[in-house]
């Protein structure tokens, strides 16, 4: 509209001055500059650099390392969240979630703890190469894995299975540190004693505070041992905590251990809104995993093509992701589990197995997005990777 | 080097309806955007058993196969209407004051009229008379502009000319008597940010004419499947999209667009760039300040910047009936105080002062959430300043003190809904900062105050070859920028030769 014509609309000289006297009196967008990106970093860095400050034994298979920022602070986060620690091994660029173990109140440092994986390409990197002093890039603390305190009421049950502790080590230090009004039981479950990690610090903690109790559970104890032995049963459960309808049960370890225990939770009427499950990465064996195909062993292998890259050679019992980084291909990825979305990646032909339970958005589904942290090939595949790692 | 015809940055609603327009017009395009999917507002997000919709609440200007609204037939131009599930919604929307309010309304312009008489008899005349400027002024409009009348006059369409700059406070005031009527007709003002006092009486009209006349619409899968159905179209005429790819730079060299640079250094020559990025990003952090020409401050310093959101996403274990939820679209006040409303948008506490809105989507759509469970957004507007005065080390404690307060408010509605949450995410305006990379988490872009209005501030290029797109540029909502990088990417391609 021209503006003469724009002039005859009923009221337009009174908006005009106001727009005019705006155009003195309004705010100089200029100050915003670089504004957003600046305040993000203080509350959810993209990436943190980390130095290790030193470095303790916990169990023969097992380390913690401490990480101090190399400049600036650390960024708030909730007990139960994680970091991906950036490692590049032999010219391979990979990443590994790991659970901060210290608590929130800690803003000095993040303790990682890392256990060994037999014939695992990072954790036996991490333990056996890093030094204090070393320095390594992580992602910003994330994760879903939190107490929520409009929801979860004070009568909570932690089961770890291993390395699944390392959560609930910072939850419960908070909850100690800070005397909150929280009933914690840790049912902790492992396979022989030596590999009970934090097993004094625990312990002398449940001595200390009453609201805490540790139940250490040993799958296959040594002679003269006394405590819980076998699986953590929901009898166990029941006879350590009493009764479970009331209490919010939250879960962390391996597969076979959700596998178990969501059942025995599900046998004793536990509501799904009572449960809270972390992710726990790939399976170790996708194979055992229902719905894998009994005509393909994990061994086999596929061609991948990739658009506008190389084809490459997949194993099907190995995560799509884990052979893109092997080809120097991948996206960005973080959580190793399906839950981030970080590593979408859109299958335009063949199919992948995808473990029940792992979340996908129902329209990246439809289009054959995958995530490819926890997709397997089933057959010769071209994929596209729109995502710049 | 890369070349491209086009670069878009930004794959939002405008971004992505720009590069699919250009992609399928035979431009080489490449889209880049910094998230790792495509849709900016217009995504999804997973929680355990639960998909949530972020930001698509009622989609408006789709109608029907029969009577097309222009959403569809712009997604039609676009091929993508065969990848889409459009369900119309059978509610307008229900407007609740406890113990004062209580109105659903219809998206039939008969019903509604009636439904609203019945609950004012007294001023049933008055409703019917502003029913009617509703129509007749969006009309003119539609004549206007729609059509792109090349003569657009006083004598020709003078009821535009005499409300087109009017607030809409002020047409309510002329026409109604009763406060609850005023605030019964009005609580889309917030789908736009600024109450009746601020807002312009067009904008209501076209808002009312564009969910009545074309029917409100949920999409299947979300509006997450509206983002996929484009970024694929663009993929499949021959475009790029990149994600997680942020752009910080667009280079200019003598005066005009040469290319972007991205954060991890890489350079992409191009002579066209679309921003689909908020303004202030495009000029004040992509731009050197030489680069910018001087109109474009005070152009600027004109507008204020709007509105962010606080939001609960909540996977509820019961399905909406037994929770008590009949309509999918619900606004809940505490009165009928607008402007206290937008005043308390200010403040970082949620109390009986805010408005508040509630979508369960599993009312359009069974299938969005798993069954015998339901699929809930409360949300209530607040800018985003209060929330970038939270210390880091409060963020998380503020965030579920203040979800707390939004459930005791929706509670009041709903009695019984905590007791149901299985998942629940909270998103504050630092989130929609975090996602959307907009100056104070801002949801819609700047104001759009009536002296906003593209009659005082049309959407310039300033810098040769730099189009924006979006809500930072004009009309903020789903259909208005997605419409809007429609016409860009055509715009782009009339320069392009193509």
């Amino acid at each position: 509209m021209k503006p003469e014509i724009a002039a005859q609309l009923e009221g337009y000289q009174d908006m005009l001055q106001l727009a005019q006297a705006a155009e003195i009196l309004g705010e100089d967008f200029r100050t915003e500059k670089g504004a957003v990106a600046t305040y993000l970093e203080r509350l959810h860095p993209a990436r943190l650099s980390l130095r290790v400050s030193r470095i303790r034994t916990e169990t023969p298979s097992t380390k913690t390392f401490r990480m101090v920022p190399v400049d600036g602070v650390l960024p708030p986060f909730q007990a139960g969240q994680y970091v991906s620690l950036h490692v590049e091994i032999d010219g391979i660029r990979t990443n590994r979630p790991l659970s901060i173990a210290s608590p929130p109140t800690q803003s000095g440092y993040y303790d990682l703890t890392v256990k060994r994986v037999p014939g695992g390409l990072v954790s036996n990197y991490l333990l056996d190469n890093l030094q204090a002093g070393d320095r390594l890039v992580s992602s910003g603390p994330d994760g879903c894995f939190v107490y929520n305190p409009l929801l979860h009421g004070n009568r909570l049950v932690f089961i770890a299975g291993g390395s699944g502790i390392t959560p609930f080590m910072s939850m419960i230090r908070e909850t100690c540190d800070r005397g909150l009004d929280r009933q914690i039981t840790l049912i902790y479950g492992n396979r022989s004693e030596d590999d009970v990690i934090y097993h004094a610090a625990l312990t002398g903690l449940a001595e200390a505070h009453p609201n805490f109790t540790y139940v250490p559970v040993i799958e296959k104890p040594g002679p003269g041992y006394t405590g819980e032995t076998g699986f953590m049963t929901g009898e166990l459960m029941e006879r350590v905590t009493g009764d479970l309808s009331g209490a919010m049960v939250y879960l962390c370890g391996p597969s076979a251990m959700y596998d178990f225990c969501l059942g025995e939770l599900q046998a004793r009427q536990v509501l799904a809104r009572r449960i809270r499950r972390e992710m726990f990465g790939p399976p170790v064996h996708v194979s055992q995993c229902p719905g894998w195909p009994a005509d393909i062993s994990e061994d086999q292998s596929f061609a991948v093509s990739i658009v506008g890259g190389p084809v490459v050679t997949a194993r099907a019992g190995t995560p799509l992701l884990t052979t893109f980084e092997q080809a120097g291909l991948a996206p960005p990825s973080q959580c190793r589990s399906g839950e981030c979305s970080l590593c979408r990646t859109r299958v335009l032909k063949g199919r992948v197995f995808q473990p029940a339970g792992v979340p996908l958005r129902q329209s990246d589904r439809e289009q054959g997005y995958v995530h490819c942290c926890v997709s397997y090939p089933l057959e010769d595949l071209e994929v596209l990777i729109e995502a710049k790692g | 080097m890369e070349h491209y015809d086009a670069v878009v940055i930004g794959a939002g609603n405008a971004g992505l309806t720009a590069g699919a327009a250009l992609a399928q017009g035979d431009a080489k395009v490449l889209v880049l955007e910094r998230h790792n999917i495509p849709g900016g507002c217009a995504t999804s997000f997973c929680r355990g058993r639960f998909e949530f919709e972020v930001a698509l609440h009622q989609l408006s200007g789709v109608g029907t196969p029969e009577k097309p609204g222009p959403l569809r037939m712009t997604l039609d131009q676009l091929g993508v209407m065969d990848q889409l599930d459009f369900m119309p919604m059978s509610d307008l929307y229900h407007v609740i004051i406890p113990g004062k309010l209580d109105i659903l309304l219809e998206p039939d312009r008969a019903r509604a009229t009636a439904t609203l008489q019945r609950h004012f008899p007294a001023e049933a005349d008055n409703i019917e008379a502003f029913i009617d400027l509703v129509y007749k002024v969006f009309g003119e409009v539609i004549g206007a502009f729609y059509f792109k009348d090349p003569e657009v006059h006083p004598d020709k369409y003078p009821l535009y000319f005499q409300y087109g700059l009017k607030p809409l406070q002020a047409v309510l005031d002329q026409h109604f008597r009763d406060p609850l009527l005023k605030t019964a007709l009005t609580p889309y003002w917030t789908y736009m940010g600024l109450p009746p006092s601020r807002l312009s009486f067009i904008d209501m009209a076209a808002m009312l004419f564009a969910y009545i006349e074309f029917l409100p619409y949920h999409l299947k899968g979300g509006s997450q499947a509206l983002s996929n159905a484009l970024a694929s179209r663009i993929v499949a005429c021959g475009g790029k999209v990149r994600y997680s790819c942020p752009v910080e730079k667009i280079l200019v060299e003598n005066g005009r667009v040469a290319g972007v640079r991205t954060a991890d250094g890489e350079t992409i020559q191009t002579g066209q760039v679309v921003s689909n990025a908020s303004k202030i990003a495009t000029y004040i952090d992509m731009l050197e300040p030489d680069q910018v020409p001087e109109a474009v401050w005070g152009e600027m310093k004109r507008t204020s910047i709007g509105p962010s959101a606080f939001t609960l996403y909540l996977g509820l274990d019961q399905p909406p009936e037994a929770l008590g939820i009949s309509s999918s679209t619900n606004f809940i006040l505490g009165h009928t105080d607008a402007d206290a409303v937008y005043d308390q948008m200010k403040n970082l506490e949620i109390d009986h002062r805010d408005g508040m809105m509630m979508t369960c989507y599993t009312l359009i759509d069974p299938g969005f959430s798993p069954p015998g469970t339901s699929q809930v957004a409360l949300i209530t507007l607040k800018f985003g300043d209060a929330w970038l005065q939270v210390p880091p080390a409060q963020y998380a404690a503020e965030k579920y003190r203040l979800a707390d307060a939004m459930l005791q408010k929706a509670e009041e509605v709903f009695p019984g809904l905590r007791d149901h949450i299985e998942e629940m995410e909270i998103a504050t305006p630092i989130t929609h900062m975090r996602y959307l990379d907009t100056p104070r988490g801002a949801i819609y872009g700047f104001e759009k105050h009536i002296k906003d209005s593209p009659v005082f501030l049309p959407n310039r290029a300033h810098i040769d070859g730099l189009f924006l797109a979006g809500g930072w540029a004009g009309p903020n909502g789903f259909q208005p920028t997605l419409e809007a990088g429609f016409k860009t990417g055509r715009a782009v391609l009339r320069r392009l030769g193509k």
